[in-house]
């Protein structure tokens, strides 16, 4: 169909366009008004009016998204919920144990995931991990796009000397090793929990920004912002109205995906000692600590990798299901 | 009483790293209720650019009215302040825009659109907004109107998105539309379509229309006057039958060379104009069509020609082509402006 042409698609995150199965309707050119015009689509009523509605309803037929949903909030209930649970079950994910015999135990029934070397209870710590590492990416990722959408408006509506000064300077974090920027950053603000958030969160704000910038700007450009104008709508509307609407998709989707990044990035630095300390349990600590016994215990690389894969994946498929899901011309 | 829009004189320019661009140059005509005015010239002869003019539409502060005046029933648009300018956007003064495709915010569905501007500017409520939609849907010929308001942009075809855009043109009832190139973008069968449903609705609500177009077949359908532009300045003006069939600038004779005839049953070839239209930053000294003018003489590059009178309010800015040079008029290429 012609339309696809003048999407404003460049915007987007490269990825798959669309997932298959979206239904091309064939649209009737005729248009004098005919009497019993077949149309094919519906009228039985049941369409929700808002953009978000819709969007929700084309999110609930992607499978992947669906299943990613239920595992992140799975995850999430198990995780708020361990206190009661986990710990009468399977111990506390901090308590050593010392009892001969008690560490690296292979999984049974009493401990699922087995031990570590400490004689800890390696379910318990996976589950009490996840807390470090939804928290981390969260928070790491609403800092990114505070400081992102808000430099990134700026440099998109402003432009000029505004723009220069907002992209040389992302230019600038661009040009840094990731991990080894992170690694000064939490060298200079000492290495803990809270400083690996506010680390990662510094280092993500540039691609945010470039990415709020580039659609504010290419939706500037658009017939339906001069349209907008020409109907004596005000600037003020024209930006939240028009403008904004439009630039949040690609948001959404790039900050569903910046979670899964961001429990990356701290599973790495924990890995690398710089990130959530002993005894702490977090995801990438435990490989760290499980490394040396890859091949007595297994387990101990094999369950932190399954959740840190899992929980990463859910989020990055997440956020291509609302990319999908936000895009108005994947209708039904 | 004043005429409904009298522009004078406007000069229109871009300020861009190259040097200026005088995209309009001292265009100067009235428009009175329910007249059509058919604008026409190649790209980038500053159709467009005194359309946004008009509606201060311009991006600044790159582009910028630097003189003249746009009269709307007397007042200067040009010397208006932002909100007074906002209140006659569509409201008084509406546009409809050239590609029909990208017109449309795709987030909203259609009614909210259409209803925007009559909640800015009538002060409805949404709901009688929604009903005055399915009203003005109707209007222009969208079947299953109160099913279709509900509809998505890309849900609807380019023609009926088209009439879509003329509907919310149309919402508020305005004095003056002004069409750039409102067929442009549709194919052929749909573009008659369109410009039927114009002069429909022009007949309907009394509206003035301005035409913007490089296609001379529009105008000779619609319009009441033509103005012929090249190069930022108005080069013929005068009402559609002057211009079609006695038409005074060798610019115009062009144009009407280079137009397929199907009332001519032998082969014949186009007839394009040589060369290409001049960069606005470099504008030709003296007549600014010199460099392709076929009739152009050693004193159309140094003399500026003015717009003359060549009778009944037929401006043109050659002054060999009036009556004055009939061998010029002799000269008249084969087929132009023939009957």
């Amino acid at each position: 169909m012609t339309e696809e042409r003048h999407h404003p698609r460049d915007h987007r995150i490269d990825g798959p366009t669309d997932v298959g199965g979206h239904e091309v309707r064939t649209e009737a050119t005729t248009l004098p008004v005919l009497p019993g015009d077949v149309h094919a689509y519906d009228t039985q009523g049941t369409s929700s009016r808002t953009l978000w509605g819709d969007a929700w309803r084309r999110l609930r037929r992607n499978k992947l998204a669906v299943v990613s949903i239920v595992w992140i909030i799975m995850i999430v209930i198990m995780t708020v919920t361990a206190d009661v649970w986990v710990v009468p079950l399977f111990g506390d994910p901090l308590a050593v144990n010392t009892t001969p015999g008690s560490n690296l135990q292979s999984p049974s029934l009493e401990h699922p995931f087995g031990t570590d070397k400490l004689g800890r209870d390696v379910f318990s710590r996976v589950v009490y991990g996840a807390r470090v590492s939804l928290t981390v990416g969260v928070l790491a990722v609403s800092i990114s796009l505070l400081i992102g959408l808000v430099l990134g408006a700026l440099s998109g509506y402003r432009g000029g000397l505004t723009d220069t000064f907002v992209m040389r300077t992302a230019d600038v974090f661009f040009a840094f090793p990731y991990i080894l920027f992170a690694i000064s950053l939490i060298a200079v603000l000492g290495p803990s929990y809270r400083n690996v958030f506010i680390a990662i969160g510094i280092l993500g704000w540039p691609s945010i920004a470039r990415v709020f910038r580039s659609s504010i700007l290419s939706i500037k450009e658009n017939e339906y912002i001069d349209a907008a104008r020409a109907m004596g709508a005000s600037d003020f509307r024209i930006m939240f109205r028009h403008v904004m609407p439009n630039a949040v998709a690609p948001i959404i989707v790039y900050g569903t995906m910046s979670i899964g990044g961001a429990i990356i990035t701290e599973a790495a630095l924990s890995f690398l000692g710089m990130g959530v300390q002993p005894p702490t349990p977090s995801w990438g600590l435990m490989l760290s600590d499980a490394k040396s016994l890859m091949f007595v215990a297994p387990w101990l690389t094999i369950w932190p990798g399954f959740a840190i894969l899992t929980t990463v994946l859910a989020f990055v498929l997440l956020g291509d299901g609302f990319r999908d899901a936000l895009d108005v011309k994947m209708k039904d | 009483m004043p005429p409904l829009l009298e522009v004078k004189n406007l000069a229109t320019q871009f300020t861009t790293r190259d040097g200026i661009v005088k995209a309009v140059d001292g265009v100067t005509f009235t428009l009175e209720a329910g007249e059509t005015l058919g604008v026409v010239g190649e790209s980038g002869s500053g159709k467009s650019v005194t359309a946004l003019s008009i509606m201060r539409l311009l991006q600044e502060p790159q582009g910028k009215i630097v003189s003249g005046e746009v009269l709307f029933k007397g007042e200067d648009i040009v010397k208006m302040n932002d909100s007074q300018v906002r209140s006659l956007r569509g409201d008084r003064i509406a546009m409809i825009f050239q590609d029909p495709m990208t017109s449309l915010n795709p987030v909203y569905r259609i009614d909210r659109q259409i209803g925007e501007s009559l909640i800015l500017h009538k002060g409805m409520s949404k709901k009688e907004a929604f009903e005055r939609t399915v009203e003005l849907l109707e209007l222009v010929g969208i079947p299953h109107p109160r099913d279709r308001a509900r509809d998505y942009p890309h849900q609807f075809s380019g023609g009926m998105r088209q009439r879509a855009m003329i509907a919310m043109a149309l919402a508020c009832d305005p004095d003056i539309l002004i069409a750039d190139e409102p067929t442009t973008a549709l194919d052929v069968t749909i573009q008659a379509q369109i410009l039927e449903l114009m002069m429909e609705m022009q007949q309907r609500t009394g509206a003035a229309i301005i035409m913007i177009t490089h296609d001379l077949g529009v105008v000779a359908d619609m319009a009441d006057d033509v103005m012929v532009m090249y190069a930022g300045k108005q080069v013929e003006y005068g009402s559609a039958d002057e211009v079609f069939y006695n038409p005074r600038h060798p610019y115009t004779w062009g144009l009407l060379a280079s137009l397929p005839r199907h009332d001519v049953d032998e082969k014949t070839c186009l007839n394009p104009i040589a060369g290409q239209p001049p960069s606005l930053i470099n504008v030709p000294p003296g007549c600014a069509f010199h460099p392709r003018c076929t009739y152009a003489r050693p004193e159309c590059r140094v003399q500026t020609p003015r717009l003359l009178n060549v009778g009944g309010g037929h401006l043109v800015a050659c002054p060999y082509s009036s009556e004055e040079s009939p061998e010029a008029c002799g000269v008249l290429p084969r087929g132009a402006g023939a009957q």
